[in-house]
């Protein structure tokens, strides 16, 4: 007798078993093998053939060691090869279930195109939102550890996130335990760049010299600003442009490095090109230029001496944290800090807190937590309720062709298919779908992300709306798809593996039991409860704008142009400025379509506001922070005519008002009501705090007006005459009979053959200028998305109920037919059927105006004019809703009337 | 439809039914049990020790057989496997559905009437 053991043993060998269980199963076949050698020899073969055959009979394909692997070995799996041909590896039958769910999906292509599209609808709504999200909120700043990059920020008097050059080398010095390095950087200012006799506006960044190493980056050309530049006013003449002014204004020239230019009328070098992407600030704002900030002297309003002025703080701070400081240490270090230098200087640093945060990839904020990660995730939210909507009506459809499917399930179950491994099998079919639907839905994420970025911003400010898809968003659309896959396909695989097969089997098809329904009308039900809650929060949304839109600004925006003017770019000194401003102003006010024209330091909504802590005579023991604090605008004459603002009591700014006479205010009824409750402020006197010389009478008082924003309760407010207070840069506004549009190329044109080399900021309409950040832009935009997630919801819902309605009639087809057959009227046939569709959409609607209720609590401060709860916008947009869910239900009652009795009942 | 997925199923669904079938009467061991369906198939249905062992542990394993080792006098000792009373269900079941599948099979790809 031959030995087997060795040929077993082998077999077994991969297999790891336990010694003991090895031996059993050894013997075991052994005397298998000896029991068929014996057989074989009886049978007339040789024992060479004999040993042969047995020994082929365990070697062959080691269908021994595989059919053992996966009886005996369930625990310590060894991690599957990719490539391995194991073929029963989990990897073969994943993909045969790929391979079997492709072609089910090919099988039924139109079926497969629809569901495929109702989630690509839903995944690209989610792609969109999260790019934007991820731009505002999530992507971080594109520097070494972001992590570590800190601002600051101080409370109470003299405080805000501006700090003054002194104020930093107080506490950049103060600080150097917690901080590896701290700069400055005075942002954005408008400066006037002139290259081989071309001139154009240069955004640029002001900058301390340790500005350059906080970002840990290099240089694309040449050299950044160095550690020892910009803390001398006028010195180190050296300009660093951003990569991509260098392409689109500097020609990309590659030997840029080295030239001379002038900025603002005087000579600097271009030392070097910051790389691609360098926005080490804030993602959204982009910078042109970086020049030390010891040449924003270039600006003729600032003085030479403002590196020693502790009252000029215009630097925002950015530090490197240390690796292992807590919060606790930067805490009470600033605590110090903050003491020391408020006891050291009570005029200007008069703080009660100093704390440092992580610089938010928006970009410097004196609030860490401003409520943009609350909206963000509240429409992140919506977006995931849509296309939770979406997976609705895809596993309806699933539904239905599960119960196509049952026969085939049935009987692949009885053949000994485990029921997970079918669900497994359905699920990938459905996430299959999904990731059809996913390519669709980046297609149109990223379309819709096109047309977002390209919004216009309205404001002279360059801000981008960079939304490009980066691995954040792939991966966030890729979860979506993912997850609509499985939800979409969890409840039709549950239920359509859950069958008694000889039930099914006999059952010829016509179903009369309701499970199946009950369950999609559940689905309905949510549906539509999912579509009222998006429409209400739209509705909410598009009130709050509309109440925006005819909410009284205090003026009349409409026929007026601004142009912003700023001589000082072109190198134009202060008074050279005033002259050409207040020449062009005569010139313009001369033009035939001007009604009237006037300078104004701010225009309203246009993110630039100004104002000032006052002091009141006779209000003497007024508590300080009782809110003495006004907003203000320096006007010249005429300003009230072209703005269209009522005036009171008395007069506006006129030019009687110069340089010499008595100095004037003109103020707002929130400003007298304020200052001179019950009493005429009429010839009262205040002053700016701080300019206590210079008081100035009270000669009007004008309607409240729309400064800051369109929300916002109206403060105090007051208007200083031009001619006793100049200020540059400074806005033209002008006031037209005819399209102010119109007038905008004549005004331009005056402009050019005055000054030919003004870099300008274009002519704006005062009616676009509100479509702002400041102004509507935002309320648009809520009001735009809200309302296109509402209305992809309601289209998902209509579908989901019209599908319901039509299936579940179209199963009764016979017993209609029995009742039209005993005398039913059509009208009756037609109310059962409608009655049916009624209760799932009255069950819906309570159930939406619940959730609706929630979420719009949610949404409470970005609502303006209309309470969460808002009566009207429940009430109409639900029955706007009921009215379209009605007729959806309506074409297959209707179609359910016309069945002929006689065919109903053949049809058996 | 996979046909070789239908296939694999086909056979490891019906393999289970003879095998429980065979030791419903009695205990038997593994190549008894092999014997049994060569004969009773005419020579048809062949399981070799590469495919018949495992699936025997498998069932063992599910609780539907129990493998014993039994010495009689005189022979080395064999590993006899019974019928549980969890396995007698199964079988049941088995039967039931195969008939059923049997006869719809029949239904549909039986004699045509014209």
């Amino acid at each position: 007798m031959p030995d087997w053991k060795k040929e077993i043993t082998e077999q077994l060998a991969g297999l790891k078993l336990q010694p003991a269980r090895e031996a059993e199963i050894t013997e075991e076949v052994a005397q298998h093998l000896d029991d068929r050698y014996r057989e074989l020899l009886a049978g007339g073969a040789t024992e060479i053939e004999a040993r042969r055959i047995a020994l082929e009979e365990i070697s062959e394909e080691r269908l021994l060691a595989k059919g053992l692997e996966r009886v005996e070995r369930q625990m310590p799996q060894e991690p599957v090869v990719l490539g391995a041909s194991e073929e029963q590896s989990i990897l073969a039958s994943l993909w045969l279930d790929v391979r079997f769910g492709l072609r089910m999906l090919f099988k039924n292509p139109s079926l497969t195109v629809l569901a495929a599209a109702t989630l690509a609808l839903g995944i690209g709504l989610n792609t969109a939102m999260f790019s934007m999200v991820n731009a505002f909120l999530l992507r971080p700043l594109p520097v070494k550890h972001p992590e570590q990059i800190y601002t600051l920020s101080a409370a109470g008097k003299g405080g805000g996130n501006g700090f003054s050059y002194q104020d930093l080398e107080d506490i950049r010095k103060q600080t150097t335990g917690l901080f590896s390095d701290m700069a400055g950087a005075q942002i954005l200012s408008a400066t006037g760049l002139s290259i081989a006799g071309k001139s154009e506006r240069m955004w640029t960044d002001f900058v301390t010299g340790s500005f350059f190493q906080i970002p840990g980056i290099r240089p694309f050309l040449g050299r950044f600003i160095l550690p020892s530049e910009g803390s001398v006013a006028g010195a180190d003449a050296v300009l660093v442009v951003a990569y991509p002014f260098w392409k689109a204004h500097l020609g990309s020239d590659p030997d840029i490095v080295g030239k001379k230019a002038l900025v603002n009328g005087r000579p600097v070098t271009i030392v070097g090109v910051a790389p691609k992407g360098f926005r080490p600030l804030s993602t959204l704002l982009d910078t042109q230029g970086y020049l030390p900030l010891g040449m924003a002297v270039v600006d003729n309003q600032t003085k030479n001496d403002f590196l020693n002025d502790r009252q000029d703080k215009r630097l925002i701070l950015i530090a490197r944290l240390k690796p292992g400081i807590t919060q606790d240490k930067i805490r009470s270090v600033l605590d110090v800090v903050a003491k020391r230098l408020a006891a050291e200087y009570p005029k200007a640093d008069d703080w009660n807190l100093l704390k440092a945060f992580p610089l938010p990839p928006t970009g410097p904020t004196s609030d860490p937590s401003d409520g943009l990660g609350i909206v963000g995730a509240l429409f992140l939210t919506l977006a995931a309720v849509v296309l939770i909507l979406a997976c609705v009506n895809v596993a309806s459809i699933l539904l239905a062709r599960a119960s196509v499917r049952r026969g085939e399930i049935a009987i692949r179950a009885a053949l000994g298919a485990k029921r997970g491994r079918l669900i497994g099998q359905l699920l990938m079919e459905s996430v299959l779908l999904a990731l059809l639907g996913g390519v669709g839905g980046l297609v149109f994420g990223f379309g819709a992300n096109r047309v977002l970025s390209s919004l216009p911003l309205h404001m002279d400010v360059p801000l981008i709306l960079d939304f490009h898809f980066d691995w954040r968003v792939f991966g966030y659309a890729l979860g979506m798809t993912l997850l609509s896959g499985v939800i979409a396909g969890i409840v039709p695989a549950w239920r359509g593996t859950r069958g008694n097969l000889s039930a099914i089997l006999h059952d010829s098809g016509r179903s009369t039991t309701g499970g199946g329904h009950g369950l999609r009308k559940g689905l309905v039900v949510a549906q539509v409860g999912g579509s009222l809650m998006l429409l209400i929060v739209a509705g909410l949304f598009v009130r709050s704008l509309l109440n925006v839109q005819r909410s009284d600004l205090g003026f009349d925006s409409q026929h007026v142009l601004n142009i912003a003017l700023n001589p000082g770019l072109a190198g134009y000194s202060e008074t050279q400025s005033y002259e050409f401003v207040e020449n062009l102003l005569e010139r313009i006010r001369a033009l035939p379509g001007i009604q009237s024209a006037t300078l104004a330091a701010t225009v309203p909504m246009g993110g630039h506001n100004m104002g000032a802590d006052i002091a009141v005579e006779g209000l003497v023991a007024a508590p300080k922070q009782e809110g003495s604090a006004a907003g203000y605008n320096i006007v010249s004459a005429g300003y009230l005519q072209t703005i269209g603002m009522r005036l009171l009591h008395g007069r506006g700014i006129d030019d009687g008002d110069t340089q010499n006479s008595l100095r004037v205010a003109v103020i707002n009824q929130a400003m007298s009501e304020r200052f001179w409750p019950g009493k005429d402020a009429m010839g009262r006197r205040f002053s700016l705090e701080g300019e206590p010389t210079h008081p100035m009478q009270v000669v009007g008082v004008v309607r409240n007006s729309r400064t800051e924003d369109l929300s916002s309760p109206e403060g105090p407010y007051f208007y200083m005459p031009f001619a006793q207070k100049r200020v540059l840069p400074v806005t033209l506004q002008a006031r037209t009979y005819g399209d102010p549009e119109a007038m905008s190329q004549e005004i331009m044109g005056l402009v050019r053959s005055l000054a030919p080399a003004m870099p300008l900021a274009s002519a704006q309409t005062m009616t676009d200028a509100l479509n702002a950040p400041n102004g509507l832009w935002f309320f648009k935009l809520g009001a735009g998305l809200a309302a296109a997630m509402g209305i992809l919801g309601l289209i998902l819902a209509i579908i989901g109920v019209y599908g319901v309605v039509a299936y579940t009639t179209a199963q009764r087809t016979h017993e209609i037919g029995m009742r039209l057959a005993l005398g039913a009227t059509p009208g009756e046939i037609l109310r059962l059927v409608l009655r049916q569709g009624m209760v799932i959409i009255a069950v819906g609607s309570v159930v939406g105006i619940v959730m609706a209720f929630g979420v719009a609590r949610l949404l409470a401060h970005l609502l303006v004019g209309v309470s969460t709860g808002d009566p009207a916008t429940y009430a109409g947009v639900t029955l706007v809703l009921i009215v379209v869910a009605l007729a959806a239900c309506y074409l297959p009652a209707r179609r359910a009337t016309r069945v002929d009795p006689m065919e109903a009942l053949r049809y058996e | 439809m996979a046909s070789q997925a239908l296939d694999r199923e086909l056979k490891k669904g019906s393999a289970e039914l003879l095998i429980l079938s065979l030791v419903e009467a009695r205990p038997r061991h593994g190549y008894e049990i092999s014997k049994l369906i060569e004969q009773r198939s005419d020579g048809a249905v062949r399981f070799h020790v590469a495919s018949l062992y495992p699936l025997l542990y498998r069932l063992e394993k599910r609780g539907w057989v129990e493998g014993r080792w039994v010495e009689k006098a005189g022979q080395r000792r064999r590993r006899y496997y019974r019928l549980t009373a969890e396995g007698k269900e199964v079988l049941a079941s088995q039967r039931k559905g195969w008939q059923v599948f049997a006869a719809a099979i029949n239904r549909i790809a039986g004699v045509e009437h014209a």
